[in-house]
């Protein structure tokens, strides 16, 4: 699964650890996630997407092989 | 909010440190003096009564981690307790065959297999979520 959360972090221009505060994991949590190591429950994606101000599917996509 | 999960998180690893404050002394005194057996009992319960103390702590410190830390303890338990289970079995078909040394695997050496086989998951999962 790919993300575009460093992409729409960057946008925010906040740190990791600014995203982390906003929907309550840790810094290094939220590291397992953006970099495609850990897949988040829907409730995560759900309060990442409100925090970017978009949606799921914006914020996660499948890979190809798994389409 | 995150000072709460702090400190729920490091009142587990306190308990855990008493635990083995109370077990490790306990073993010893069982093993090296002669007590009379109410108080044998007593001395044998302490480090059970700890242990639970420990095990609710563990337990409240899980419920409040994010689901990231939640899926390292959850797998680390797994993997410490399917070792475990499995090097119980082997022990157990080996003394069916007449094989057995309780030297090295007798129940208080079970037990740091147990730990062991736990910081082992823990590490596996760590590395696995790049934590």
């Amino acid at each position: 699964m790919k993300n575009t959360i460093k992409v729409e972090r960057a946008k925010k221009n906040w740190t990791q650890a600014d995203l982390a505060k906003h929907i309550g994991v840790s810094r290094q949590g939220l590291n397992s996630i953006e970099t495609g190591k850990f897949i988040p429950s829907t409730l995560l994606a759900l309060r990442m997407a409100k925090v970017f101000d978009t949606t799921v599917e914006v914020l996660f996509q499948l890979d190809d092989t798994e389409a | 909010m995150e000072k709460s999960k702090k400190t729920v998180t490091l009142q587990s690893v306190i308990f855990a440190l008493i635990y083995g404050a109370t077990y490790l002394p306990a073993v010893w005194l069982l093993k090296h003096h002669v007590f009379a057996q109410p108080v044998s009992i007593i001395i044998a319960i302490v480090p059970v009564i700890t242990f639970s103390i420990f095990i609710f702590k563990y337990i409240k410190a899980i419920a409040v981690m994010d689901e990231v830390k939640q899926r390292i303890q959850f797998e680390a338990v797994v993997i410490g307790f399917s070792l475990t289970a499995m090097l119980m079995m082997v022990l157990f078909l080996l003394s069916l065959c007449g094989i057995s040394s309780p030297g090295w695997f007798g129940y208080s050496y079970l037990l740091c297999y147990c730990w062991l086989f736990y910081f082992i998951g823990w590490l596996i999962s760590i590395r696995k979520y790049g934590l």
